[in-house]
């Protein structure tokens, strides 16, 4: 499995997904961390309200290609991307578009919890704060938030004055996806978002993403094809920096069309 | 039992855990024999700033107040035991232009511009005077002697040096009567207005080679520059604040000149210290910031300066401790031996602890070496002062990521 042999690889498709339904449409994406290329013209639509799992072994590009469609690339120095993202028709790649207005528009949740050293209000402000959310409007958006996090219950009385830090590792990363989703994203950025947690927090986390699905367009990288089979409406393979394959999560997994998929699904190798 | 004929994997090898033990004790000794040496010199300075003394209370007209009294007060309180209303004793001390109160030695003097020419009006013998001194073991050796010898109006005290006056009164010529009172003040003045320039400087530099510049030429330039500063003696930035400050622009030996000296020589250390501190906030919350939408001057003033605002403020503590103790480039830039009166501006001459404590010790009367530990003392006291508050922000806002 070489390079070479994946470079003009032609992504297999099951069950498209047509421009009408795509709330993120990725058209002939290249992207180089300076000399050394990351993503191979990958072209894929994302699904309105659905969540579509990538996966892949390390290193295939699957959280660059997720970094792209919220423009966090742009963060790394020495970056350059060729190609189309459009976010609901409109080019985020477009010179003329505001990297910081698109990640406005679109929220992500990290690998690691990483909540701000502030108050659990504060936290999830943070993102409303920045778009000028105050007073009563601000502490309303805040804990509806948090009941939609599912971290309500268990923070009710202290959100005000404990600091998010306090908090264990599950709760942290649902203050995590509470501050993504306060400001209304459409689409929901996650990576490996569960990969640093306990199996029962991951359990939470991963009841809350069907939860959230029917507000918000979920993407999420993940290095579990267990965690991908249940979560996830479709599925992207990726394999160093190509998109191999793509399709619907129960067919893809059952009956994987590409021997790399099936190769990887059935744990030969990544 | 084939016991004997295994090695024992598991057993203690005698001579590896003596030689652990005796390199652990090597590495204590020096810190033992530093923390002795601090010990022992602290013990010998407050040692020197007691002593033995015979003192006389004035026996002239007027009569003696107890120590830390401002000289209007004494003089109000004079001027009433003499017998004059409050209405005139208020009069007399009302208007600051007419007037001029000064406090000398051991006395004070009112002096006052009237229609009939100027008017002096005195009072001598303000405090007790301080006959002879004797350390502190030969004043307690010989106490009966001494107690027996006692003139007429004469008492024998155990005399701190490092009393309340000595904080308050002015220096003077006379060891006995010599206070720390304007250093203290011109020390605040020339601190308070250093780090006015050292902290936004500083801290300025510091976010700017850190959150902005990153991994620039310039910033690798400033780098390795503001290292070098951070070593150069303080006396060449003494020099230069003569130079640049003092001479060329005409600012004259005032506490304007020293601010802007120390505050240069405060600024590495605060660049220093404080990138250090923006250093440890995580590049997590910075990429979550970023990810909420911010924009860098967001994520840099919302998120990583507040989370990394204890480990600056300890930085520029510590700068304000190392500042504190800077005699030499301020001798340069004009602290001056004898200053009777407190700063009132910028523009003020001014001497400050450790200049007056240098100046103390190098008289040639044996009680200023007295004056002198009182000083010391007093340095110490405010260093630990600082220290401790570092410690305790350090402590109390130590955070884990």
């Amino acid at each position: 499995m070489s390079l070479e042999m994946l470079k003009d690889h032609e992504t297999v498709r099951t069950e498209s997904v047509s421009e009408t339904e795509a709330l993120v449409d990725v058209r002939h994406l290249n992207l180089w961390y300076g000399p050394k290329q990351a993503l191979f013209n990958i072209s894929v639509r994302f699904p309105k309200n659905k969540v579509t799992a990538i996966i892949g072994p390390s290193g295939c590009g699957k959280s660059t290609l997720l970094r792209s469609l919220n423009r966090m690339n742009d963060l790394v120095p020495g970056v350059r991307v060729e190609g189309e993202v459009r976010y609901e028709g409109v080019n985020i790649y477009d010179p003329r578009v505001d990297p910081v207005a698109v990640r406005r528009h679109i929220g992500m949740v990290f690998q690691k919890p990483n909540p701000f050293p502030k108050t659990i209000f504060e936290n999830v402000a943070f993102g409303l704060r920045l778009m000028g959310v105050k007073g009563s409007e601000l502490e309303d958006r805040v804990v509806e938030a948090l009941k939609r996090a599912a971290l309500w219950n268990e923070v009710q009385d202290r959100f005000k004055k404990e600091s998010g830090l306090r908090l264990s590792g599950g709760q942290q990363q649902r203050l995590c996806i509470a501050r993504a989703i306060a400001v209304e994203p459409p689409l929901l950025l996650m990576d490996e978002p569960t990969s640093a947690l306990d199996p029962i927090a991951t359990q939470a986390i991963e009841d809350l993403i069907l939860e959230l699905k029917e507000r918000y367009t979920v993407v999420i990288v993940t290095h579990n094809m267990q965690q991908a089979a249940r979560v996830s409406d479709r599925t992207l393979f990726m394999h160093l920096g190509v998109l191999v394959e793509e399709g619907p999560t129960d067919l893809l997994f059952t009956k994987p069309k590409h021997p790399y998929t099936e190769a990887y699904i059935t744990g030969r190798f990544g | 039992m084939n016991r004997t004929h295994t090695p024992n994997a598991f057993g203690v090898d005698p001579w590896k855990a003596r030689i652990d033990r005796v390199f652990a004790r090597a590495l204590v000794l020096p810190l033992l024999l530093a923390l002795g040496l601090l010990a022992l010199l602290l013990g010998d300075t407050l040692y020197r700033s007691f002593s033995v003394q015979v003192v006389r209370a004035d026996e002239g007209p007027g009569r003696t107040y107890p120590f830390g009294l401002s000289a209007q007060e004494i003089l109000r309180q004079d001027l009433l035991a003499r017998g004059y209303t409050e209405e005139e004793v208020a009069f007399a001390l009302e208007d600051p232009k007419e007037r001029q109160v000064l406090f000398l030695q051991n006395r004070v003097e009112l002096m006052w511009n009237t229609q009939d020419g100027p008017f002096r009006y005195v009072v001598t013998g303000v405090y007790d005077e301080r006959v002879a001194d004797f350390s502190l073991a030969e004043g307690l050796r010989r106490w009966n002697e001494l107690k027996a010898n006692l003139q007429e109006g004469e008492r024998l005290v155990l005399n701190p040096w490092l009393d309340q006056t000595f904080l308050t009164r002015p220096p003077s010529r006379s060891p006995l009567t010599a206070g720390i009172g304007v250093a203290i003040w011109g020390t605040v003045w020339v601190l308070s207005l250093a780090l006015l320039i050292a902290i936004p400087v500083g801290i300025g530099t510091a976010i700017l080679l850190e959150e902005y510049l990153r991994e620039g030429r310039l910033s690798r330039i400033l780098e390795v520059n503001l290292r070098n500063l951070a070593g150069v003696p303080s006396i060449v930035y003494g020099l230069l604040g003569l130079a640049l400050f003092v001479r060329s622009m005409g600012i004259g030996p005032t506490i304007l000149a020293a601010s802007m000296t120390l505050g240069l020589l405060g600024i590495p250390v605060i660049v220093v210290t404080a990138r250090e501190a923006l250093r440890a906030v995580p590049e997590s919350l910075r990429l979550a910031a970023f990810a909420l939408g911010a924009t860098r001057r967001q994520v840099v003033f919302r998120v990583v300066v507040p989370a990394a605002l204890p480990g600056m403020v300890t930085g520029v503590i510590l700068s304000a401790a190392r500042l504190i103790g800077e005699a030499a480039p301020l001798l340069l830039v004009g602290a001056a031996a004898y200053v009777p009166f407190l700063p009132s501006s910028p523009l003020s001459q001014y001497t400050v602890i450790p200049v007056q404590i240098y100046l103390w010790i190098s008289q040639n009367q044996p009680e200023f070496a007295r004056v002198a530990a009182a000083g010391i003392l007093v340095m110490l006291l405010l260093l630990s002062v600082l220290y401790l508050l570092a410690l305790y922000l350090r402590n109390r806002f130590r955070r884990e990521w």
